[in-house]
């Protein structure tokens, strides 16, 4: 066993403010600063909504870089607790952009997505998904 | 509800236990517990980390073909619910998993065969090469200063007879 094992073995917490996302759909942007975690005091977790700044935009896309923007976190590398008692976790942070309805800006999504969605009523994305884990 | 195997070590994931990993190539990682997750983090290959299932599999230690394995396959269609179904698979599983224990038993003492003949001819070659290290117990006798001499200690009667109200 190695040093470095000892390192990659971090606590994944919440996402909060200066935390930078990734953004995985086809809206232009490409990470995301989140500003504010809308509902929770810590910060937001998997399928939360949050509040972000657009820090690394496509040349030519929906939004462009330094926009304030709605998001919904897709991935998050912080275990969430399902229904059943188990628990699940993802490689990175991810976020889809959404407008203030909480419909997605763009069209496409990449990557797995979870099915917490659903309860959080963020059908769309689910539809949009091309893996739902 | 469903039971999974855990990727690392095999063995059944009941609900409520473990972490599901979901990699962004959307591969589906279950552990059963944190050994098994952090073994994952450190990249080890379970077909090398000696205490899993697929390591002895690979090495022989376990059976690996069977016909009562066959009966553990993954299924994607739900079945309709019925009560005799219900109670018939419960028999079932009871009995094929008696069957499949006796026929690990088996295949364990097929590979432990040889070793209690092996042991006794590998220590008859010791003894013969070092019977020289060991003394005769003749000598022993005669030699006072090779055994530890024999300590008489008294056990005094009047102790025993306080004990004997306590024990009531």
């Amino acid at each position: 066993m190695t040093c470095s094992n000892f390192l990659s073995q971090q606590q994944r917490t919440f996402i909060q403010m200066r935390t930078v996302l990734k953004v995985v759909d086809n809206s232009g942007a490409k990470k995301v600063m989140c500003i504010q975690a809308l509902k929770g005091k810590k910060g937001a977790r998997l399928g939360d909504t949050i509040v972000a700044s657009v820090k690394e935009a496509m040349p030519n896309g929906k939004v462009k870089k330094g926009k304030v923007v709605y998001g919904v976190v897709v991935r998050a590398a912080m275990q969430r607790g399902r229904c059943d008692g188990s628990e699940v976790k993802f490689d990175d942070n991810a976020v889809v952009l959404v407008d203030k309805q909480g419909q997605p800006i763009g069209t496409r999504v990449f990557g797995p997505v979870p099915h917490e969605l659903r309860k959080k009523k963020h059908v769309k994305i689910l539809t949009l998904a091309e893996h739902i884990a | 509800m469903r039971l999974e195997k855990c990727w690392f070590c095999s063995s059944t994931v009941y609900p409520g236990h473990g972490i599901q990993f979901v990699r962004n190539d959307a591969k589906v990682f279950r552990f059963c517990r944190s050994k098994c997750h952090k073994n994952f983090k450190m990249k080890r290959n379970p077909r090398k980390v000696k205490w899993t299932k697929a390591y002895r599999r690979l090495h022989g230690k376990d059976m690996t073909q069977d016909s009562t394995f066959e009966f553990e396959r993954k299924r994607n269609r739900p079945e309709r619910y019925d009560r005799n179904l219900a109670e018939n698979t419960l028999k079932a599983i009871k009995k094929i998993d008696k069957i499949r224990v006796a026929r690990e038993e088996r295949h364990h003492k097929l590979r432990m065969k040889g070793k209690k003949s092996k042991e006794q001819r590998e220590a008859a070659v010791e003894l013969e090469q070092g019977i020289h290290m060991v003394k005769a117990p003749g000598v022993l006798a005669q030699d006072q200063s090779l055994t530890l001499p024999k300590i008489k200690v008294k056990v005094s009667q009047a102790q025993t007879d306080k004990n004997q109200p306590m024990e009531e």
